[in-house]
């Protein structure tokens, strides 16, 4: 308290006080690592958690949020998004995933981000506050952008960065521009017999094995990159004589040094394999996402500490045979066998509908606490955050989201309030404006 | 004797056709939400109320806890066909999707799973007038002619904007390109084909005149293409018709009064919001998504009170899915008209119910759970509106189609059955590499 | 004069004498198929034409004679459906479209380039050919039908098989030094594909495109029919019909053959058949195991090339269920019509060796299907589904003198020792090496898999 009335004094010298420091009053909080605390207040403090407890009493001129009978959630996490850097994803130019090129380790999502791009608002409308951005995209296993690496696609694809979803410049809103490394993780590429069939003409020859020679042969390049970053690591350390600054491969070491995780994207159980021999031989730090088939690869995953970004659940079953409900199923499979695992909206265009992704994996067997884990706590761990986001724990900042009803994956609960690092954030949007404007037109 | 003995027979066969779903939350979207049970006779819904008398012999299934709701109408799906899209002509009336059902297609199986009875399977969006569609309700496992909504009226597709446009404005060099590359273009299609179609039916009328006055005359040539719209003319044949923009929304409503004929309704239709007035004058009904948005420029105006705004300014609305996936949680979707412009739960629901079907023509049959209508229902665990709702049991015709349960119990019976088979296979391939085979092309995949 | 040429032709390539005009074979086991099996007796051919068979047949003076003790004597066997002495690549152009490179895509080297605009609508009568009839096409050079001859094929339901309407079979014997002595019947039906152009750039781009425009055909053809039949009657006061030699084709054609394979698509065809009220054939028919309801009026051909996994391809790939069951059940397809009286005919779809025809027929024998029915389903069965039974298809006296005659029997190990076709000998040549499998009818199996991507939204 006397911190506080310290703080108070400072803030009573100003003319106003501090939008990042506030009092939430008459809430029920959900810390996500511990157990909630009902009927309590918040007290932040320069945009971070400084008190949880019920009889914090506001000292004279702070702002005080009555927020009687809402809950106090952290602000959700998502994990794979591209959300502005595509505005409208049929309109390349408007699109700023996929560079062209086969290594681009060098190049850093955050900065193609529009802070004014009409998606942050939306996302934010449902509880987003903050997102990792692919640089190869996200739309989707194997579409233009999110391509798996078959044919003479790109490898890695660049920086994935985390960012919050409000800010006035990309740099406001950056939480770390560097949080992983994106490789399009070869693929077998798939024989274009359908083209031949329309075409009238026989179904090409190429053999299985030739086309999965190529997969072994770019998981070959891929690895012959990462020794010729380590050769450059080594030189550069060494001072060697005529040593010249690359870029490629000076943003390789962070991954080298085993900071930086690659983002591997591979689809199915065969690749996964391929990922974790990688990884064991590269003494990478890996992360998994865009996996719909992880066969029995689940074991050496949680083995070898490998978390994974799933996709969303809302897919059809990869077979036809497979049961109907096996996307939905997935995550609790996934929770089961103790691998750690966050959700990812992969595109833009549904991002805001990540907490019903979550909900609808409890709805078929993954527990409550885990879902709201896998969009909070767990992400912010994976991308090495936790110490700042991810909870609401005394020192972290004050990502949160404030809601009318307890449960925040359900569809007819509102977010009322945001705050990032303590700011209260407008939840309007274009979709709310043009609400208003449209239902008013005479 | 003899008579009273039949009559028994016949009354035990009944009986045996009888079943009743009680103690479930019954939300029937045209009378209300009450616990309560459902008589189910031969098919059809024959009692619903809180307290029904269960006929002795009725087959009893109890429904505590769970919900039941009127099986779910998808206004706009494309499953179930082989091909959706014949591309290559602005007018493509000549063809119906209906002429290539597969019926086995595992995504009816899905759509049940997910709660849909009643599917609007339409033509693609790839020219300006599209093809035929079907209506079919997801009797999975039955063939393609049972499969089909009979009754039904049947539909055309119409589209407006990028994609019917899309071929007028090739991406490669040396391409050809297809007429229309505008929205000007579009409309003049339309009103080109109507035109068109307008003296094909003066032709007939001709012809049918003179042999009436018992003229030798040689009948027009039938042409499947001008054949639907005139049946579009004669109000016959309801016109679907995807669009985006709120101008080509309004083209095509003043093209049809020139024309003379209605749009029955405007598919995606997601900037109906702007134009809500002039749809319902039209007296067209509007099919949306719930929150699709920005995927392609004529999209970027989407917003999630759209289906909000249209009802709330009196266009008749369902929410449908255009997508195999999305069609599984149709109730959910209408779960989002309660977050986004704050409907009632009645009112949601009606928008993937009785609102589709009405748009559909197949309201006496189906779409809300009334005596007399089709005893197409589904059970779920929780509200329905909800996402942690899960689908128990769907009814078809009074038919159990889809069981949660028996489909859980089902699958290790089918692993063990695809294991078989993969052994056989497995036991002939190296039957024939003994024999010195040479292995087999890749075909037929 | 046409004997004189055939005599300077085998002098000139100096090959045989003057085949001997009567033959006889004696005391050999005899499968007639329109009767029972004769277990010795002998079979007397004379000027093409079978003269007398039976137990006690008196042999002419002069005949030549082959001593049956140990062979056995089958008709001669009919493949319901093949492109037998078909030019292999047909030249697609224009009008057909076919193979033409979809505009807008790179060139596809050895088609060639489309010199006429893609047909953009029915009138334009895209990839029709149904003039066309196999009988004017077929080379009697054709190395395959040597092949055929070696797997016991004396006669072949020849079709053209590129486009939608594709042309006219035409049934034709597997031998003859020019193509008018190999015609056994020019036209016996119309070859249909459900063949989209795909790519959107030419119409039909769409399986229910190809439907519409089959049905279209149809009405056409109706509409000309009468239109030519009322200026016939009276042409004052009438505009004379314009000639449609597509229309002609449909005319001329005494049935319609369909492809389908999947159950669905052998209900959806048989009724489209009956819809358009054309004697309809479907061809394919992999699923027929559970199809024999839908057959009750309509024939179905069977290919023998049974569906298989293949052997190089990714060995991790996962097959669903009824792709692994069609393949098991796909032989039991020929058992289960037999069963339900349905009328079928075997194809061999491309097989082109002996041993892999023999292990074929075996799988469908295994699967139930008896030694009499598979034999139907070779000679009798196809030579009645295409109208020529009064000619080919059993060893009956006054048919065509067309023999199969084995060491031991036809479905196991047998080897083929001579077949006669218009009573001329022929005997099997080795077996050519394992090449790619020849040009199959069916062309891609329909239902196999959905071939065309669409836009959806």
């Amino acid at each position: 308290m006397n911190r506080l009335g310290l703080l108070m004094a400072i803030a009573g010298a100003l003319t106003a006080a501090p939008n990042d420091t506030f009092l939430l009053r008459g809430v029920t909080v959900h810390p996500v690592t511990g157990p909630k605390i009902e009927n309590t207040s918040l007290l932040v403090q320069d945009g971070k958690i400084a008190e949880i407890g019920p009889k914090i009493v506001a000292p004279k001129g702070m702002k005080v949020i009555d927020a009687k009978g809402m809950h106090v959630w952290p602000g959700f996490i998502d994990s794979a998004t591209d959300t502005g850097m595509n505005e409208i994803s049929s309109v390349r130019e408007t699109v700023d995933t996929g560079e062209v090129g086969t290594f681009n380790p060098q190049i850093r999502a955050a900065v193609a981000v529009n802070p004014s791009s009409e998606h942050f608002p939306v996302v934010r409308g449902n509880g987003t506050t903050s997102m990792v951005l692919m640089p190869g995209g996200a739309g989707g296993r194997g579409g233009p952008f999110g391509r798996l690496g078959g044919g003479d696609g790109p490898l890695i694809q660049g920086q994935a960065s985390m960012i919050h979803t409000d800010g006035w410049t990309w740099e406001e809103m950056e939480v770390n521009r560097s949080v992983g490394m994106q490789v399009a993780f070869p693929d077998t590429p798939r024989i274009p017999g359908r083209f031949a069939a329309m075409l009238g003409m026989d179904r090409p020859q190429t053999t299985f094995a030739d086309m999965d020679r190529q997969r072994l042969d770019r998981i070959k390049r891929l690895a012959d990159f990462m020794t010729d970053a380590r050769r450059y690591q080594k030189a550069k350390a060494a001072k060697e004589p005529g040593f010249r600054t690359d870029l490629k491969f000076e943003a390789m070491l962070p991954v080298l040094e085993g900071r930086t995780p690659l983002v591997m994207v591979a689809n199915k159980q065969k690749n996964v394999r391929e990922v974790i021999k990688f990884a064991d031989e590269q003494k990478v730090k890996v992360v998994l996402a865009g996996t719909d088939d992880f066969g029995n690869t689940l074991p050496d995953l949680k083995a070898k500490n490998i978390p994974v970004i799933l996709g969303p659940t809302y897919e059809l079953p990869a077979e036809e045979d497979h049961a109907y409900d096996e996307p939905f199923t997935r995550p609790g499979e996934i929770f089961k066998s103790g691998v750690k695992f966050a959700f990812g909206s992969f595109g833009t265009q549904f991002a805001r509908n990540l907490p019903y992704n979550a909900a609808n994996a409890v709805a078929f067997g993954l527990p409550y606490d885990e879902a709201i884990k896998a969009i909070t706590i767990n992400p912010a761990e994976i991308w090495g955050v936790a110490d700042k986001i991810g909870s609401i724990e005394k020192g972290k900042w004050a990502d949160l989201i404030v809601t009318d009803r307890e449960d925040p994956l359900e569809i007819t609960t509102n977010v009322k309030h945001m705050f990032i690092r303590g700011q209260a954030v407008d939840l309007t949007s274009k979709h709310t404006r043009y609400y208003e404007k449209y239902l008013n037109r005479p | 004797m003899r008579i009273a003995i039949l009559l028994a027979g016949i009354a035990a066969g009944l009986a045996a056709q009888t079943v009743v779903l009680q103690n479930g939350t019954i939300m029937t979207v045209t009378k209300g939400t009450f616990k309560g049970a459902i008589v189910i006779k031969d098919g059809k819904i024959v009692e619903v109320g809180d307290k029904v008398l269960v006929p002795t012999g009725a087959q009893v299934i109890d429904a505590t806890g769970q919900y039941i709701i009127p099986g779910i109408i998808d206004c706009h799906s494309h499953i179930a066909v082989e091909s959706i899209n014949e591309g290559s002509v602005s007018v493509s009336a000549m063809v119906g999707v209906g002429d290539n059902i597969n019926p086995e297609e595992i995504e009816i199986y899905r759509a049940l799973a997910g709660g849909v009875t009643t599917a609007n399977v339409l033509h693609g969006s790839a020219n300006a007038i599209g093809g035929k569609n079907v209506v079919l309700k997801m009797r999975w496992g039955k063939d393609a002619e049972a499969l089909r909504f009979e009754g039904a009226k049947p539909g055309i597709k119409f589209a407006l904007g990028e994609n019917p446009k899309r071929q007028g404005n090739p991406t490669q060099p040396g391409q050809r390109a297809r007429y229309p590359a505008t929205r000007m273009g579009v409309e003049d299609v339309i009103r080109d084909a109507f035109t068109e179609a307008k003296s094909y039916q003066a032709s007939w009328k001709e012809y049918e005149e003179r042999s009436k006055r018992g003229e030798r005359a040689l009948p027009p040539r039938r042409d499947l293409k001008l054949e639907a719209l005139v049946e579009v003319l004669e109000g016959k044949r309801l016109v679907h018709a995807h669009c985006y923009r709120a101008d080509e929304i309004l083209m095509l409503i003043r093209t049809a009064d020139e024309m003379g004929f209605k749009i029955k309704t405007f598919q995606h239709v997601l900037e109906g919001y702007k134009v809500a007035k002039e749809i319902a004058a039209h007296g067209a009904g509007g099919s949306t998504f719930s929150d699709w948005w920005a995927y392609k420029a004529e999209a970027y105006d989407a917003i999630p009170y759209n289906a909000a705004i249209m009802h709330k300014k009196g266009v008749l609305v369902s929410l449908n899915s255009d997508s195999a996936e999305l069609m599984r949680r149709l109730n959910t979707e209408a779960g989002k008209v309660m977050k986004y412009g704050g409907l009632t739960e009645n009112e949601a629901l009606a928008m993937v119910t009785i609102n589709p079907a009405r748009q559909l023509e197949i309201d006496n049959r189906v779409g809300s759970i009334e005596a007399g209508k089709d005893a197409d229902l589904v059970v779920y665990d929780k509200n329905p509106l909800s996402v942690y709702a899960k689908v128990q049991k769907v009814f078809i015709d009074g038919t159990k189609y889809f069981d949660r349960d028996t489909d859980i119990s089902e699958r290790n019976r089918k692993a063990l059955e695809k294991k078989r088979l993969l052994d056989a296979e497995k036991a002939r391939q190296d039957e024939q590499k003994k024999q010195g085979m040479p292995p087999a092309r890749r075909t037929g995949e | 004069m046409r004997y004189l040429f055939a005599l300077l032709l085998s002098g000139a390539m100096g090959l045989l004498a003057e085949p001997p005009s009567t033959i006889a074979i004696r005391n050999a086991r005899i499968f007639p198929v329109s009767g029972p099996a004769i277990a010795k007796g002998t079979v007397l051919m004379r000027n093409g034409l079978i003269e007398a068979v039976g137990e006690s047949v008196q042999i002419p003076a002069g005949a030549w004679i082959i001593e049956g003790e140990s062979l056995t004597v089958y008709p001669g066997l009919i493949d319901a459906l093949g492109t037998w002495g078909l030019p292999q690549q047909q030249n697609q152009q224009g009008q057909q479209g076919q193979a033409a490179a979809p505009a807008g895509l790179p060139p596809i080297p050895g088609l060639a380039t489309p010199t006429v605009a893609p047909p953009s609508g029915p009138q334009d009568r895209p990839q029709t050919t149904s003039w066309q009839k196999a009988a004017d096409l077929v080379s009697p050079g054709d190395r395959r039908i040597a092949s055929a001859r070696n797997m016991g094929y004396s006669t072949a339901a020849v079709f053209p098989n590129r486009g939608i309407f594709a042309g006219q079979g035409s049934m034709m014997q597997m031998a003859g030094e020019k193509v008018d002595s190999m015609v056994v019947a020019p036209n016996i039906g119309q070859y249909v594909a459900m063949r989209p152009a795909g790519f959107g750039r030419s119409f039909p781009d769409s399986l229910m495109g190809v439907i519409a425009y089959v049905k279209q055909i149809y009405l056409d053809a109706g509409h000309y029919s009468l239109a030519k039949k009322m200026y016939a009657e009276n042409p004052r006061g009438m505009t004379r019909p314009a000639y449609d030699r597509a229309l002609e084709g449909v005319l001329e054609s005494p049935r319609l053959l369909l492809p389908a394979n999947r159950a669905f698509e052998i209900d959806r065809y048989a009724k489209l058949g009956r819809e358009l009220k054309q004697p309809t054939v479907l061809y394919g028919g992999v699923e027929a195991y559970k199809a024999a309801e839908m057959l009750k009026d309509t024939p179905i051909l069977i290919s023998i090339k049974w569906p298989e996994r293949a052997r190089d391809g990714d060995p991790e790939e996962e097959e669903d269920f009824r792709t692994l069951e069609r393949r098991e059940k796909a032989p039991s397809g020929p058992a289960a019509l037999a069963k339900a009286g349905v009328r079928f005919a075997f194809y061999a779809d491309g097989i082109e060796r002996r041993s892999d025809w023999l292990r074929a027929v075996k799988r469908a024998l295994e699967a139930g299907l008896t030694a009499e029915q598979a034999l139907r389903a070779l000679t009798l069965s196809p030579a009645e589904i295409f109208g020529v039974a009064d000619r080919v298809g059993s060893v009956e006296k006054g048919k065509i003198a067309n023999l199969v005659i084995t060491k031991g029997d036809l479905f196991q190990d047998g080897a083929i020792q001579h077949v006669f076709i218009d009573g001329m000998k022929y005997d099997p040549a080795p077996e050519p090496p394992q090449g790619p499998p020849g040009g199959s009818p069916g062309g891609r199996r329909p239902g196999e898999g959905a071939e065309i991507e669409e836009v959806r939204k």
